[in-house]
This record gives structure tokens, C-alpha cells and sequence, in this order.
């Protein structure tokens, strides 16, 4: 093993990811006065946040006075399927006004009541009118809000830093072993206290709606460090994805277009839901709208590209213009005017419910490791409503920076394995070393069409368990063999898509093993050979084992108000 | 089979190689593939160390600007043109990092000198009540992603770094209009040099959000500054009064042309069309010469042209530099001439040669007078090539023929290109010149730094700004540049002042062309004469 140069930087509390959980678990912690840092893969403002359209739910009662927190709690938990964690909904639903009142403190801008309350829309599976949004760019107002927050707090920004592992000592979190993107500098940064907000994975998957970054670095580095991770078989497929161009393939189309009042049609002119859900028809859950799409298509009533149609040219072009103007620019780029012609859609791979299980202090099970966001699991079960997730950010990013800023407080800074880090750069120095291997790009597209072709939408016990034999296998022969093409340090996209396969793999397997031990259909899950004597009303955690094998084991569900029927 | 493009990538590892260099791959063209997908074909398939930001591959994030053939734009929503050479550079202005990753360290410190969000001075109530009419322009330039592409465009940060720039003087404006912001924005943009910027519009005209910065934050900001008491420049106060007074914006030297020309009226026996002309200050005042020609110009394609006696001035310095009460009483005064000359004559189109006039006619007089009474003004308006070209059309013209053999190059004015969307219809004419080679010039619509009270008010910035553009003009090897607008035409002549390349205004060349074609014919026809004599 070389001895190889890195340099370590000193903090109280870091934040891993710089999303809408990362930005605001960053602000609370440095409120709290301690040193802060925040690292991230992209530059500042540019994480997948910052791409969310639709919105944020709150039940403020703007709109409709009868909204509460309780029936914003009992829709999460229906629409989870009743696996939610109901502490945490709990939680989730009590803190939404003040969260969204913090964001508008800091300057976000949400659209608006003739009487200058916070505006509220339709979105799917709530009883409710209870979404606050900014037009279709909800997500990059609360983005460039919290960027706004971020320059006026005395965050430390380290952008463009990606960790590679999470340092453990004597069983608490000690810091991250990470490379400068920009200058491939080995770096370690250690703190009393780390909050992961790294986001979801649904680049795993050949189609997805997610950005860049979202590879699953956190889910996978905490599964390394022993954390326990929760509900990884519940992917949310999100019903409408764009299917061309090509290149656009699987970006968004907000549920928002469904919320105001678009319709989805077959091929024959047919408004099919009708035929699975007629009394909320395009807004019945996400997971229920993707199977319908996905029969549809699968009969041979879809579009010409593989879609099925989506029109919202029924209503009123300054409504369009006015709430939707994001669409109209994203498909005005693909040629189609949005306003008078349909759209066609299908589904895409869109949110992780699952991830590193916390408790109500957005603590980890590793002491003094915290996260928020979308890394974490088990707040929105078995299916995640519209707009809860960026709900989630606020909520329990707050929580994570306040308590890990508490935590740092009390707490000396830990000490690190010198050796450990050594071997971590020493695994990220043999990938641009090795003569002979396979690149990042072949092996990424061979992950990624396994997971998209089987362990999808429609899953099968055979393919769930040929993905598990494939995924073991690349985990073995693949994995040590990964070869950069051109051996620098300095801003190099093919060592880090190189670091980040690693990643990928232990993502992808936690989903594949989860699917493959639930055997019933459940919330996301949907088993084409659903055993019937699974009820599915129980959470899946995975650990590491002593060997480094990974463990899963049912646990009952968390029930504080609504027990599954 | 698929069609194939070249794109040339500049790479540059500062760790290895001295100098930036090209290096060209080729790629698979698909329908609908945007630039990003370009660099992502050659990640992919060539060199996977190729370095560029991306994140979102949708316009949402602001993470992937790069300069696509010479003007930086957003990669994922920038379309590729395949029957072109796609030419990919890093933004200007942030240094290299890696090929066209550039460190942004001095754009976020620059960010934070404004103090960059919603300052308060107590805890707001909770809810907080804000009208929606109270936010409108603000959820427009609210917009913005950050993609720092309108920076690396901006002719004054190319110079400068004591303008912030397009993206955060947006920012500025933003907190401005912010009715929760407690800072005084407006000081904050005296203090920020809010008066550098020339209108030249580039940064509207890139942005992946259509925020419209020179009209909702550069002249917002200074009309504020006015409202607020802060003084106009020295040299934009004297233009303001003079336009007051005498409805020039300079004063007079030699006769104007209006008072020389002696009629309004310049009849042709078979018109095809008939036409007002709007002079603007320059032409009557200084360029009297330039005025009699384009008259000419157009009785010789056979369109008759008035020129109304008593003309006054379209307040386009008014309008840049935030006096909002000058703008309102010239843009009436204008309006009601030529509604007037409409009547009187029986026509319905008024022609400008002056670029800065015309954009002030149709982006901020017709807004405003619609504003103001409900209708827009009743008369159209046209550059004087625009008219030539799309009107009278190609089948109509009635092309020079006097040979002039010359390189020319052209200089689009940025208050034409982006102001008015003319864009081809002067180079257009410059081809029907026989002679006249046309060199394409990249950076043509490039701002030459007169505009937006620059030259008034600040000479220095403004003759800085121009020395950029005459390195663009000396590089494209031509003998001389053409443009459409009297104040370019001052400013480049200014800067092009001992070299031997010559500014000249479109309609002066034209009618050299003209001439020459008819001393040819004289010529001619005494030839014939003498022959059969
Ligand atoms: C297209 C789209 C639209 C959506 N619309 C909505 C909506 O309308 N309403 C709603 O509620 N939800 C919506 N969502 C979901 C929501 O946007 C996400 O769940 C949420 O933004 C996640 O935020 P986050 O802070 O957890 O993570 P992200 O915003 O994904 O940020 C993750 C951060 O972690 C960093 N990171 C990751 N790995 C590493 C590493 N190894 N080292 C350093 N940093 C790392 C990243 O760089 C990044 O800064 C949408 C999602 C998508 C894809
Ligand atoms: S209008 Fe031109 S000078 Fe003014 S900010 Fe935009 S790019 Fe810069
Ligand atoms: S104003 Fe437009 S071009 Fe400039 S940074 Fe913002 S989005 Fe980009
Ligand atoms: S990749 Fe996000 S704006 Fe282009």
C-alpha cells in the first residue's frame, strides 16, 4: 500500500450534500454558531432539488379551510401504504407551516391567494387542495432561496467535493474521506458531528428522472459504515416521464399537469383510467397511474413512441401559461406545443422511499451520523405523495443540523484510522493505475439496463433473483476492474463516474435484495406473482454483516395513529 | 446513414499543457440533440476525461453553460446544428479549471459583495401576507438558474469586474422589487456601477429564462436611481436637458437636415410604397449627408418617402438612463408626429435607420403608449434594411450596380440584431453590391460600447469595451466595416482611427454603389453614342 498525500480539514458538523436537506440542516447547524461545512458533487444551487416542479405540501387551510395536519398525516399514510414510519409522518405533517413561513423568511416566493396567502393546488391521492408551488419551478425557488440562505449564514461551502467514505471510529461517525473534483486532491474531513443529505439513486436505473449526482453515494457509503438502511425496495416509478426525443427520455413531467386538470389517453382516444380508477382517475397514487400506463402500453394501446398521451389542451392557454410554464419550455424544446397538442408520457424512474433508517431526532443508528432528505427511509412507506418530498427536506434537514449541531456541542471530536483512509485513496489511486479493466461507461450502462429490464415496475420472482446473481457478480468481477481511460486527477468525469459504479452496485443490490425478499405486493412494489399470505405490513432493513455480507431482516412497523386495515 | 458533424472541443489541462488547443471529434447526429447530448456522445465514445458540468440535462439547474460558436449558452437546451461545425469553448472571463470547466470561485465571491438575499430588520409575521401584484415583474427575474452565461457575454465584465454583471445585477433588482427587503438596493447599485452597462441586450438574448435584464434590472434599477434624486452622469445630464429643450439630444452645428431639405415630400412617378422617415437626432444633426442618401435609396427602389418637418427625439438616452419623465413626454411627442403624418399622407410605415431609435420605437414607445391609452401607436416600423429586404422583397429591388471592390465586414448593431430582430436583411444587401466580398465576422454582434449613455457618461469604459471590438473587426482581414446605426458608426470610426479600415453607414455605401452604376451607364450610353455616331 502507497503512503499516499491528502489533506485533512477540521469541523464541527459536516453536511454531506447540498440539497434542499443539506442547505437546510447546514443553516440551522450554523445558527447554533459551530463551524459548518457543507460539501456537495455539483457547484452550490445546482443539486437535484433545484429540477422538483410541482411543490410542497402544507396543509396552511389557504385554499380549503378544512385542511389540517391530521388529514395530511391520514393521506401520507394511506398513500405510504401504511408502511410509514408514523412518528415521523407525524412530525413530517406538524412542522410543514413552519418550514414553508422559514423558507419565505429567507425570500422564497410562492405563488400566491387573491388574499396574499401561499396559493395551494390538486395533487394526486390528498383530500385536499394543499400544495404550495411557485408556477412549475416550486423546486428551484426553494433551490435559490436556500442559496440566498446559505450567503448570508456562515456555511463553509465546499463544492465540487465528492466523499467516497464515511469514517467510523470506535462505533461514532468520525468524518469522510472525499477527492476534490476539480483538482483530484485526496481530502479528509472530520467533524463531531455529519449529516448525510445526499439524495436519491435513481440514475440506477437506464430511465429516471433524476440528475447527474444521484447515483446512491450515501445510501451506499453508510451501508459500509453499518448503518442500517430501510425500505430500499420501494422505488417510486413516477407515471409520466417524457419518452422523446431520445435524449430526454424519462425527464419529469410534473404531476402538477395532472393536478390541473390534464387527462391521460390511449391510443384510441381513450381517457383509460376510467378502467382502473374511476373515482380519482389521473390522480389516483403514483405507483397505481405508472401500472396503469405501463398495461396500456403493454396491450398495444400506446403511442407511437411508446408512451401514452397526456393533453391538458382543453384548458385555457393563460392558465397554461401562467402554472406551467416549465412544460411549456421543456416540451417547446422537443417541437411540441403543450397547449394545443398532447404530450406523451411514461413512466420513469423518480424517487427512493427507502434509505438510512432515522428516528425522530433524524439521528442514524450510527451515534453522531444524522440525515434528511431523500437518502433517508421508512417517512413516506410504500409510496411517497407528491410533494412531500421536498417537504421532507425542510422538515428533517432542520431537525438533522439542529441535532447534530447539539450533538457536536456535547461531544469531542472523534479520532480516525489512519490506515483506513490510506486504503481508501489507495482504492481510488488503483483505479487510475490499472492497466487492464472495464470502463466506467460499459459498466454503467450493464448496471443500469439489468435494474431498468428486472427489477422494475411489474417485478418477478426469477428476474428479481437473476438481478441478485447478476449484481453479485458484477459486485465481484466488475467492480475490482474498473479501469479509468485516461489516468489524471484533475477534473476527470471518468474517475468519477468510476468511483461512483462502486456506489451504484451496493445500491442497486440492497433494492434488489429488498424486492426479492417481498414477496406481496405493497405500495411500489408491485409483484406480477404476489404471494397472497403476505400481507407486506412490515419494513425491510438491511446491515452489514461482520463479513461485509448484507443482512435483511423484517421489522414490524412503526404505528402511532392509523393501523393498516 | 446517420449524419455525422464535427465538433471542435478546446482542451486544456493546465497541469500538462501550456496553451489551450482544438481537438476535433466526430459525432452521430440524432434529431432534436441538444449540445450537452454532443459532449456526452464524446465523453462517452472518445474520451471520457473530457471535463463539463452538467447535472439536470433540462435548464433547471444552470450548471452546464459553455461557449457554443463563440457565445456562452446553456449546453442542455442549446440545439446542435448539423450541417455546421459545432465549436465548444470554455466561458470567457472564469479561468480554466479543465477544457470547459472553469472555476467559479470569483463569480460566487462577486455574488456575495450585494449582500445577496432578503435582508430584514425584524422577524416577519407568520403567515406573512404579499399580493400577487406586489411580486409580478419579481417572479420574472426571479427566474434566473445561475448559469453565470450572460457574465461570461457581458461586453462590461469582459473589461470590468466593477460591474457585476447581467446575472447579479439581476440579483440586485430582484431585492429591489423585493417588498420585504430593508437595504437601500438602490444606493447598493450606484455604488455597483449600474450605469456601465450599454443595453446591448446580450445577456437577454442568451438567457435560458427570457429575463428580459436591461429593461427589468439595469434601467429599472436607474430609473429608480433618478426617482430617488441621484443625478445622471455628467455627460448623459447635458443630452437629457438639450432633448427637453430643443428635442435633440445635441446641439445643432451645421443646418440640420430637416431644415435644409426644404419639403416633406420626396414623390417617385410609379411608387410602390410610401414611407415617413424617422431621422432621430444623428442623421439630422450630424449625419446630414447619410439622411439624403437613404432618401435616395429608397426613390430609387421607387417607394415615396416623407420627412416630416418638425421631428423630435425618440428619448432613447432618457429611456437607458432612467429618466422616466423625459421618456414619457418625447415618446407622446413622437407618436403624435407620425400619427399626424399618417393621417396627412395616407401611409402606414415608418422607416429608421438608426438602430438605437428603433429599438426605442418598438420596444419601449409602443409598450408604453399602449400603457397609456389602450392602443399601441397606429404606425409600423421598419429598419431601413428590413423594409428593403422583406417589403419591397427581393424581386422588387432595384440592385446597385456600380462595382466597388472592397472586403467588407459587418457590424450588427445590438439595438438591430437583438433590438429588432434584424439580423440577415443587412448582410443581405450588402451582397447584392457588386464587388463586395462579404467576411463574416463571429463576433459581429458584439457590443461596440457606445450604448445605454456608456459614451456620454463613461468614455473610458466605453472606448475599453470598443478596442475589444476592434480586435474582433482587424481579425476578419476586411477592408472595411458597415453598420446600421449612427452611434456605432461614430464609435467604431473613433476606435478604427488609424488603422485604414473605415466605418461606413449602410446607406452611404449603398448610394456609392448606386452612383458608380450610373457613371458606368453614362458612360455606357456615351460610348454607344459616340460608336454609332
Ligand atoms: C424531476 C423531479 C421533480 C420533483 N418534483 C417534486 C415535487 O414537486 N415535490 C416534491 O416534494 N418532490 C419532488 N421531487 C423529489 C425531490 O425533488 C427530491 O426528493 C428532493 O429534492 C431531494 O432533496 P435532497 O436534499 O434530499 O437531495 P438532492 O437535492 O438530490 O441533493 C443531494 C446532494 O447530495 C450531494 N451528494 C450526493 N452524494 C454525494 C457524495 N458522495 N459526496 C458529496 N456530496 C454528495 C449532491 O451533490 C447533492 O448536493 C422531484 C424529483 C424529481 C427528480
Ligand atoms: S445588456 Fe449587455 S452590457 Fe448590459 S448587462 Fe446585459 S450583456 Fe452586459
Ligand atoms: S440571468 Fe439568465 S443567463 Fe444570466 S445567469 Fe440567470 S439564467 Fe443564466
Ligand atoms: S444541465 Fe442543468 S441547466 Fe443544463
Amino acid at each position: 500500500m502507497d503512503e499516499l498525500p491528502y489533506k485533512t480539514i477540521l469541523c464541527d458538523v459536516l453536511v454531506v450534500g447540498a440539497g434542499g436537506a443539506g442547505c437546510r440542516a447546514a443553516i440551522e447547524a450554523s445558527r447554533l454558531n459551530l463551524d459548518v461545512i457543507m460539501l456537495s458533487k455539483e457547484l452550490i444551487g445546482k443539486a437535484h432539488t433545484s429540477m422538483a416542479e410541482g411543490g410542497y405540501n402544507v396543509s396552511l387551510g389557504n385554499v380549503d379551510p378544512d385542511d389540517n395536519p391530521e388529514t395530511h398525516f391520514k393521506d401520507t399514510i394511506v398513500g405510504g401504504n401504511y408502511l410509514n414510519n408514523q412518528e415521523l409522518a407525524e412530525i413530517l405533517v406538524n412542522d410543514a407551516s413552519e418550514r414553508v413561513f422559514d423558507l419565505e423568511e429567507m425570500g422564497a416566493l410562492f405563488d400566491r391567494t387573491p388574499e396574499g396567502k401561499i396559493a395551494q393546488r390538486t395533487f394526486g391521492k390528498q383530500s385536499w387542495r394543499r400544495t404550495a408551488y411557485a408556477s412549475d419551478r416550486t423546486g428551484s425557488e426553494i433551490m435559490i432561496t436556500l442559496v440566498e440562505g446559505i450567503r448570508k449564514e456562515s456555511v463553509r461551502v465546499f463544492d465540487e467535493i465528492f466523499a467516497t467514505r464515511l469514517l467510523v471510529q470506535d462505533g461514532r461517525i468520525a468524518g469522510v474521506t472525499a477527492i476534490d473534483l476539480k483538482y483530484g486532491d485526496y481530502l479528509v474531513f472530520r467533524a463531531q458531528a455529519v449529516v448525510m443529505a445526499t439524495g436519491g439513486a435513481g440514475r440506477i436505473f437506464t430511465v429516471t428522472s433524476n440528475a447527474q449526482l444521484d447515483v446512491g453515494d450515501g445510501y451506499a457509503m453508510a451501508f459500509e459504515a453499518g448503518c442500517d438502511i430501510i425500505d430500499m425496495e420501494m422505488i417510486q416509478f413516477h407515471p409520466t416521464g417524457m419518452v422523446a426525443p431520445e435524449s430526454a427520455k424519462g425527464r419529469l413531467v410534473t404531476e402538477a399537469v395532472r393536478g390541473e386538470g390534464g387527462i391521460l389517453l390511449n391510443n384510441k382516444g381513450e381517457r383509460f383510467m376510467n378502467n382502473y380508477y374511476p373515482e380519482v382517475m389521473e390522480l389516483a397514487g403514483r405507483d397505481q397511474v405508472a401500472r396503469s400506463i405501463m398495461t396500456e402500453v403493454l396491450a398495444g394501446r400506446g403511442s407511437p413512441d411508446g408512451g401514452v398521451y397526456l393533453s391538458i389542451s382543453h384548458l385555457p392557454k393563460r392558465i397554461v401559461e401562467f402554472r406551467l410554464e416549465s412544460m411549456i419550455e421543456q416540451f417547446g424544446d422537443a417541437g411540441v406545443d403543450i397547449r394545443d397538442a398532447p404530450m406523451q408520457v411514461s413512466p420513469t424512474a423518480h424517487h427512493f422511499m427507502g434509505g438510512l433508517k432515522t428516528d425522530t431526532n433524524a439521528q442514524t443508528t450510527i451515534p453522531g451520523l444524522y440525515a434528511a432528505g431523500e437518502c433517508t427511509g421508512g417517512i413516506h412507506g410504500g409510496n411517497r405523495l407528491g410533494g412531500n418530498a421536498l417537504l421532507d427536506t425542510q422538515v428533517f434537514g432542520a431537525i438533522a443540523g439542529g441535532n447534530a449541531a447539539r450533538f457536536a456541542k456535547e461531544h469531542e471530536r472523534p479520532g480516525v484510522d489512519r490506515k483506513e483512509i490510506q486504503k481508501e485513496f489507495n482504492r481510488l489511486e488503483a483505479m487510475l493505475k490499472r492497466k487492464e479493466g472495464i470502463s466506467p461507461a460499459v459498466a454503467r450502462k450493464e448496471l443500469t439496463d439489468l435494474m431498468w429490464s428486472k427489477v422494475q415496475i411489474f417485478r418477478k420472482e426469477e428476474e428479481i433473483a437473476y438481478a441478485v446473481k447478476e449484481l453479485k457478480r458484477i459486485e465481484k468481477e466488475v467492480v475490482p476492474n474498473i479501469k479509468v481511460d485516461v489516468p489524471i486527477k484533475r477534473f476527470n468525469p471518468g474517475w468519477h463516474q468510476a468511483i461512483e459504479f462502486g456506489h451504484m452496485v451496493i445500491t442497486a443490490r440492497m433494492v434488489a435484495e429488498g424486492a426479492f425478499m417481498r414477496k406481496g405486493s405493497r405500495g411500489a412494489h408491485y409483484r406480477v406473482d404476489a404471494d397472497p399470505d403476505d400481507d407486506g405490513y412490515y419494513n425491510i432493513v438491511i446491515r452489514r454483516g461482520s463479513k461485509g455480507e448484507m443482512k435483511l431482516q423484517k421489522e414490524d412497523l412503526v404505528i402511532t395513529k392509523i393501523p393498516p386495515p | 446513414m446517420t449524419k455525422k458533424f464535427k465538433a471542435s472541443i478546446e482542451r486544456y489541462n493546465p497541469d500538462t499543457d501550456d496553451t489551450p488547443y482544438f481537438e476535433d471529434f466526430e459525432v452521430e447526429y440524432e434529431p432534436g440533440m441538444t449540445v450537452l447530448d454532443a459532449l456526452l456522445y464524446v465523453q462517452d465514445k472518445y474520451d471520457s476525461s473530457l471535463a463539463f458540468r452538467w447535472e439536470c440535462r433540462g435548464g433547471q439547474c444552470g450548471s452546464c453553460a459553455v461557449r457554443v460558436n463563440t457565445i456562452a449558452r446553456i449546453a442542455c437546451r442549446t440545439k446542435v446544428d448539423p450541417d455546421a461545425d459545432l465549436v465548444l469553448q470554455p466561458m470567457q472571463k472564469m479561468p480554466v479549471i479543465k477544457d470547459l470547466v472553469v472555476d467559479m470561485t470569483q463569480t460566487e465571491n462577486r455574488i456575495r459583495r450585494i449582500r445577496p438575499y432578503v435582508a430584514r430588520d425584524k422577524p416577519p409575521e407568520r403567515p406573512e401576507i404579499i399580493h400577487s401584484q406586489d411580486i409580478e415583474i419579481l417572479r420574472e427575474i426571479r427566474k434566473c438558474i445561475e448559469c453565470s452565461a450572460c457574465l461570461s457575454n457581458c461586453p462590461i465584465v469582459h473589461e470590468t469586474w466593477d460591474y457585476p454583471g447581467p446575472m447579479i445585477i439581476r440579483q440586485l433588482a430582484r431585492l429591489e422589487l423585493d417588498p420585504r427587503d430593508v437595504e437601500d438596493r438602490i444606493a447598493m447599485a450606484m455604488d455597483e456601477a449600474v450605469y456601465s452597462c450599454t443595453t446591448c441586450k446580450l445577456c437577454e438574448d442568451i438567457c435560458p429564462k427570457n429575463i428580459k435584464i436591461p429593461k427589468l434590472a439595469v434601467e429599472l434599477l436607474r430609473a429608480k436611481a433618478v426617482e430617488a434624486g441621484y443625478p445622471l452622469l455628467a455627460g448623459q445630464q447635458i443630452f437629457v436637458d438639450s432633448m427637453k429643450k430643443t428635442g435633440r439630444s445635441v446641439p445643432e452645428k451645421k443646418t440640420p437636415l430637416l431644415k435644409d431639405l426644404g419639403t416633406e415630400e420626396f414623390l417617385v412617378e410609379n411608387p410602390i410604397g410610401r414611407v415617413a422617415f424617422f431621422t432621430g437626432c444623428l442623421i439630422d444633426y450630424r449625419m446630414q449627408s447619410t439622411g439624403r442618401a437613404l432618401i435616395e435609396v429608397l426613390n430609387r427602389n421607387n417607394v415615396d418617402v416623407i420627412v416630416p418637418k418638425e421631428q423630435w427625439c425618440c428619448a432613447s438616452p432618457a429611456f437607458r438612463t432612467g429618466d422616466m419623465e423625459t421618456a414619457i413626454m418625447c415618446t407622446e411627442k413622437v407618436t403624435k408626429i407620425f400619427e399626424d403624418a399618417m393621417d396627412k399622407y395616407d401611409l402606414d410605415t415608418v422607416i429608421i435607420a438608426c438602430a438605437g431609435c428603433g429599438k426605442t420605437l418598438q420596444e419601449d414607445h409602443r409598450p408604453l403608449i399602449e400603457e397609456m391609452r389602450g392602443t399601441p401607436p397606429r404606425f409600423k416600423v421598419y429598419d431601413m434594411a428590413e423594409y428593403l429586404i422583406d417589403v419591397v422583397g427581393m424581386d422588387r429591388i432595384v440592385k446597385p450596380t456600380g462595382e466597388l471592390d472592397l472586403k467588407v465586414t459587418y457590424h450588427e448593431p445590438c439595438h438591430l440584431g437583438r433590438g429588432q430582430s434584424v439580423v440577415d436583411q443587412p448582410i443581405e444587401l450588402l451582397k447584392l453590391i457588386p464587388g463586395v466580398e462579404y467576411i463574416d465576422d463571429p463576433y459581429k454582434n458584439r457590443c461596440c460600447g457606445a450604448g445605454g449613455g456608456l459614451r456620454a457618461g463613461k468614455r473610458d469604459l466605453s472606448m475599453q469595451i470598443a478596442k475589444t471590438k476592434k480586435e474582433y473587426i482587424e481579425a476578419t482581414g476586411a477592408d472595411m466595416v458597415t453598420t446600421e446605426c449612427p452611434f456605432c458608426t461614430i464609435q467604431i470610426n473613433d476606435i478604427m482611427k488609424g488603422t485604414d479600415i473605415p466605418c461606413l453607414y449602410m446607406p452611404d455605401l449603398l448610394l456609392e454603389s448606386y452612383k458608380k452604376g450610373d457613371e458606368k451607364k453614362t458612360g455606357e450610353k456615351r460610348a454607344k453614342a459616340k460608336a454609332e455616331a
